[in-house]
């Protein structure tokens, strides 16, 4: 049986192809300004890169943001139920996902059958997201892929806040003036931005293992910053990105 | 037919409160009282032959407000502050404050300064434990009595007032049993409904909603009662009245079947007696009934109020529905969530930002909550 | 910049001592009672109780720039990022130790609450309640919008009995009337002379700012009704009285005279300090301080147990915004200054709500009013450069004011 998974995010949307219990084929767009669309667009050129035909596809369910705008779906449920899902898949034994996107982060609590159990979520704030680190690598003259190694160079991390995107910008630029040190500087944004997600994890209460999941699991700096600040070590996959998506087609074996 | 009719009033009347309290000045020439919280005696407004309302706060976007009150101030505060400086409520004649929380009682001080209409402020004591508390209680109202006496130029005879209890009292009975109807028959009737039910009984002429209550559960009474898997709901927070939120769940096969709201059962709950000295008997209402958290009985009260929902509706699920800064409810809530862990009971807690506005972010959580408990 | 105060050691030696007693009021048979800082300390006094303030307490969490981080724990578990921060960080400490008291505050056996300063209050001391077990008393003083009403004076005279049978009961022994007679006019004496030492800051060059007052505050706040106090108080005065002899200024060079609104920012006593007086700035007098001399005449020494009621509900906080803008009016008169900071400080909803209708009904005074926006004791709530660029913008209007004057 082949089912699809389709996780609408807000910038991107991916999609997963799911034949016998493993992925056949997967991709990834840019969403711009119409969801349904972008879930249109999504669908037709999967299906080319899979070569198969619409008919063949058993069950279709929708995540993420615009889930409910995507009619072809035959359900649509939510991004974290089908985050915990397919990380799961990816990643057995995972018991907290951190999940930490462009715009928003999210921690999930999985029981020993790799169920949702508990969830939150940081979805009205920049500080902890993606957004956060962009406007700090901008501040700071750096490019985004090069920013985690950067702040690995660092013995002494600076204090950056970790509430407010506005204050700790300005904070940087009073660094910056003074001279400080880049590396440590940077340090401080990546403990900064994994001390939000610390208070995240501490609300609902971790359970190991840990794995990571989002864009920013590619970010070695913060994965660093919240081993040290978690005391654990943290687990990512490379089809993180699709944990959503993936999840989406498993949920869809089953109704 | 005549259900719809009858719902379709009462939707139309919380969707536009304002519209229907404007049209009701022009026509009984009434001098209108708004009141800011649920403590505030509208049987006294009444018996002084004025009509009570209780202001919405439906302002979307502040401005004026903004002014006057920082960003930490919650919505419902900051909403209302706007409604009443925006000029949408220049049929007020009057504004009643019922010592609540902080920001409300600033705002009574910010209200008095800015906005021109008789002002009321009806100090209640916080605590609600003692005699003595009661006793002072009766007497804050038994002062708002003679002060909206002076200020309409009228005078509340004893009957007036105990003609003004009995209403309130059937009104309430009333609701309370629509809420019973719903709790023992979930698809009876829509939450979206409900809420609206209770948003429009605290706008609407009393006699008319009576008579449109009664109809309404005469015809409710009539339908068959549907054997309702869906899971059961209990909403916990103060203002929680915009019918959206009751469609994100009921979408999620599950219904809410009783609250703990300052917009829903808190306005209704408890009887006034008929018996006793109207003043003993309006306070003795209000120490009785489940109070809000910015009153205290005891410092177990919240935590065994909500064992004793939860025992009472057979609750499957807690949705804690917050307005952002909000002080009295937020500081309650980690310990009975904690209580709640112990049961295996599963709860959610939200943040909304706007009491009068839903966003994706609010869908979102209460689906996964949802969800959760359907895997 | 002025030598600091030569009583300031003292001072500190007086707190710890006070400190360590309670620490160890079980091993000397006493009982510890915490308290708010606005709540009717001299009955427990009057029983030997050693009273214990949370928010004291708060204030030096703090200084001690632990704020933030123990609101963070708080927030772990569970409590809004948005409530006030001296009850998170209170509840965070009762957890985790974390205190610059080694092993944090005393257990109380009884906690007497009044909610004449906020409603929040009452919340805190229910969670401390439920967790420590312990009997709670609560001190109900009505608001004041615009009167102070008959019913209203009567319910806190009868509390003030409630609250003497309260003590009774958990003591296991009768009130000493004798002996609160005497508390009550050593705490009305040490009130007067709080009032004598921030009036000195009248005077030109100021002897004392604002952060000195904040330091001070502590005595008058946890100890009133003690002898100590007035011993200490009568000391500063002193001193504050000879440096104005001798024109000596806390300020060097004190140009321009200002006024602080609501509680301080307990992280950043230093940097403001600092960052005035190189504006030659002095923070004459504030709002704060002041209400611990504020209603002294309500009070009868002759009766204090029976006035006190009234007193304590009449406290700054409790009335009508009119009001307060009235206080603050006679403070820019009395202390004649040039201008009026307010701290909108994000845990405080009562201090800060009505801070900006506060400057719409001065604005006859004409002085310029800046605003910080920040927090007492959360130091994430805080953006330097942000409140810098502010405070240097503000200086930049006053001075021009003061040239064109």
């Amino acid at each position: 049986m082949i089912t699809l998974g389709i996780d609408i995010g807000s910038l991107t949307a991916k999609g997963v192809l799911l034949k016998d219990n493993s992925i056949l084929e997967k991709h990834l767009i840019q969403v711009g300004y119409n969801s349904k669309k972008a879930g249109d667009k999504l669908l037709a050129e999967l299906l080319e890169k899979a070569s198969i035909d619409r008919t063949e596809i058993a069950r279709i369910v929708a995540t993420g943001y615009g889930r409910n705008s995507i009619d072809f779906a035959d359900k649509a449920v939510s991004e974290i139920i089908c985050h915990g899902k397919g990380i799961h898949f990816l990643l057995p034994d995972t018991r907290t996902i951190v999940d930490i996107g462009g715009q928003d982060s999210k921690v999930i609590i999985l029981n020993a059958k790799g169920t949702v159990v508990n969830f939150v979520m940081n979805d009205k704030c920049a500080a902890g997201t993606g957004r956060f680190l962009d406007v700090m690598a901008r501040a700071m003259e750096t490019e985004i892929q090069y920013f985690g190694e950067l702040s690995l160079q660092s013995k002494n991390p600076a204090e950056i806040s970790s509430v407010c995107t506005v204050f700790a910008e300005s904070e940087i630029v009073s660094l910056v003036a003074k001279g400080e040190n880049r590396e440590d500087i940077t340090s401080g944004i990546h403990l900064s931005i994994g001390r939000r997600i610390y208070s995240m994890v501490r609300r609902v209460g971790m359970v190991e293992p840990v794995a990571m999941s989002g864009g920013v699991a590619l970010n070695i700096g913060v994965i660093d910053a919240l081993e040290k600040l978690l005391k654990t070590e943290i687990k990512t996959s490379p089809l993180a990105q699709y944990g959503g998506a993936l999840g989406a087609a498993l949920l869809a074996v089953n109704e | 037919m005549k259900i719809e009719n009858n719902l379709a009033l009462f939707n139309k009347i919380a969707s536009e409160p304002y519209d229907y309290i404007k049209t009701l000045k022009e026509k009984t020439n009434k001098k209108i009282i708004g009141s800011t919280c649920t403590y505030t005696p509208e049987e006294i407004v009444l018996a002084a032959g004025a009509h009570p309302f209780r202001i919405s706060g439906q302002s979307q976007n502040l401005s004026a407000a903004d002014a006057h009150i920082q960003a930490y101030g919650c919505s419902m505060v900051r909403c209302m502050l706007e409604d009443g400086l925006s000029g949408d409520l220049n049929f007020l004649d009057g504004v009643v404050f019922p010592h609540s929380c902080d920001s409300i009682q600033r705002l009574s001080d910010i209200w008095r300064l800015n906005i021109p209409s008789l002002h009321f402020d009806i100090l209640l004591p916080v605590k609600l434990d003692s005699q003595l508390s009661q006793n002072y209680f009766a007497k804050v109202i038994r002062r708002f009595k003679s002060d909206i006496e002076e200020a309409l130029n009228t005078n509340i005879s004893d009957k007036d007032i105990s003609e003004a209890i009995h209403l309130m009292n059937q009104i309430r009975t009333a609701i309370g049993q629509l809420y019973t109807l719903r709790a023992t028959n979930p698809s009876i009737i829509k939450g979206a409904d409900m809420a609206a039910i209770v948003k429009a009984s605290m706008v609407m002429d009393k006699k008319e909603l009576l008579d449109e209550l009664n109809t309404l559960i005469t015809l409710l009474s009539e339908t068959e009662k549907k054997n309702d898997t869906r899971k059961r709901i209990l909403i916990s927070g103060s203002i929680c009245s915009h019918p959206d939120i009751y469609q994100i769940i009921e979408n999620k096969d599950a219904v809410v079947v009783w609250d703990d709201l300052c917009s829903g059962s808190r306005y209704f709950e408890g009887l006034i007696s008929e018996t006793e000295n109207p003043y003993i008997a309006i306070s003795e209402r209000f120490t009785n009934r489940f109070v809000c958290p910015a009153k205290h009985i005891s410092a177990d009260f919240q935590l065994d109020n909500m064992k004793k929902l939860i025992a009472d509706h057979r609750i499957e699920a807690v949705l804690f529905i917050f307005v952002k800064f909000c002080e009295p409810f937020s500081f309650d809530y980690p310990d009975i969530k904690n209580e709640l862990e112990k049961m295996d009971m599963p709860y959610l807690m939200v943040e909304m930002d706007q009491h009068n506005r839903i966003d994706e972010q609010l869908h979102t959580r209460i689906d996964t909550l949802l969800e959760i408990m359907q895997f | 910049m002025a030598e600091r105060l030569k009583a300031t050691k003292e001072m500190k030696r007086i707190m710890r001592r006070y400190y360590a007693q309670a620490k160890y009021a079980h091993y000397i048979g006493k009982k510890v009672a915490w308290i708010t800082s606005g709540g009717p300390v001299e009955p427990l006094i009057a029983m030997n109780i050693i009273p214990v303030y949370p928010e004291n307490h708060g204030a030096m969490l703090g200084a001690s720039k632990k704020g933030g981080q123990l609101s963070e724990f708080a927030e772990g578990l569970g409590y809004s990022p948005d409530v006030c921060s001296y009850v998170k960080d209170d509840i965070a400490s009762t957890i985790t130790k974390e205190s610059p008291i080694k092993g944090g505050l005393p257990k109380p056996d009884m906690l007497i609450c009044s909610n004449n300063i906020c409603g929040t209050v009452l919340k805190w001391y229910e969670i401390q309640a439920r967790n420590f077990n312990v009997p709670l008393f609560i001190y109900d003083t009505p608001f004041v919008h615009t009167e102070f009403t008959e019913e209203a004076k009567e319910y806190i005279k009868e509390q003030t009995k409630e609250y003497i049978l309260f003590l009774e009961k958990v003591m296991g022994h009768k009130f000493n009337y004798k002996k609160m007679d005497k508390v009550g006019r050593y705490s009305l004496q040490s009130m007067k002379l709080w009032k004598e030492i921030l009036d000195t800051a009248a005077h030109k060059p100021s002897p004392m700012t604002a952060f000195d007052a904040f330091f001070h505050l502590a005595l008058i706040v946890t100890l009133r009704g003690k002898k100590v106090v007035l011993r200490y108080y009568k000391t500063l005065l002193k001193e504050l009285q000879e440096r104005n002899t001798k024109n000596s200024g806390a300020v060097d060079n004190e140009k321009y005279r200002l006024l602080w609104d609501n509680l301080p920012i307990w992280f950043r006593m230093r940097w403001l300090s600092d960052k005035f007086a190189n504006h030659q700035a002095a923070l004459v007098a504030d709002t704060y301080t002041q209400a611990w001399c504020g209603v002294i005449d309500y009070i009868d020494e002759n009766d204090f147990l029976g006035t006190m009621g009234e007193a304590y509900t009449r406290i700054h906080l409790n009335v009508g915004v009119d009001k307060m803008a009235d206080t603050i009016k006679d403070f820019i008169r009395k202390f004649d200054v040039d201008g009026l900071v307010m701290h909108s400080n994000r845990s405080c909803k009562p201090y800060s709500f009505g801070q900006y209708d506060i400057q719409n009904l001065i604005k006859d005074m004409d002085i310029p009013v800046l605003m910080i926006e920040a927090d007492m004791t959360d130091d994430r709530k805080f953006s330097e450069s942000q409140v810098e660029a502010r405070i240097d913008a503000f200086m930049e209007v006053i001075k021009e004011k003061k040239r064109t004057k």
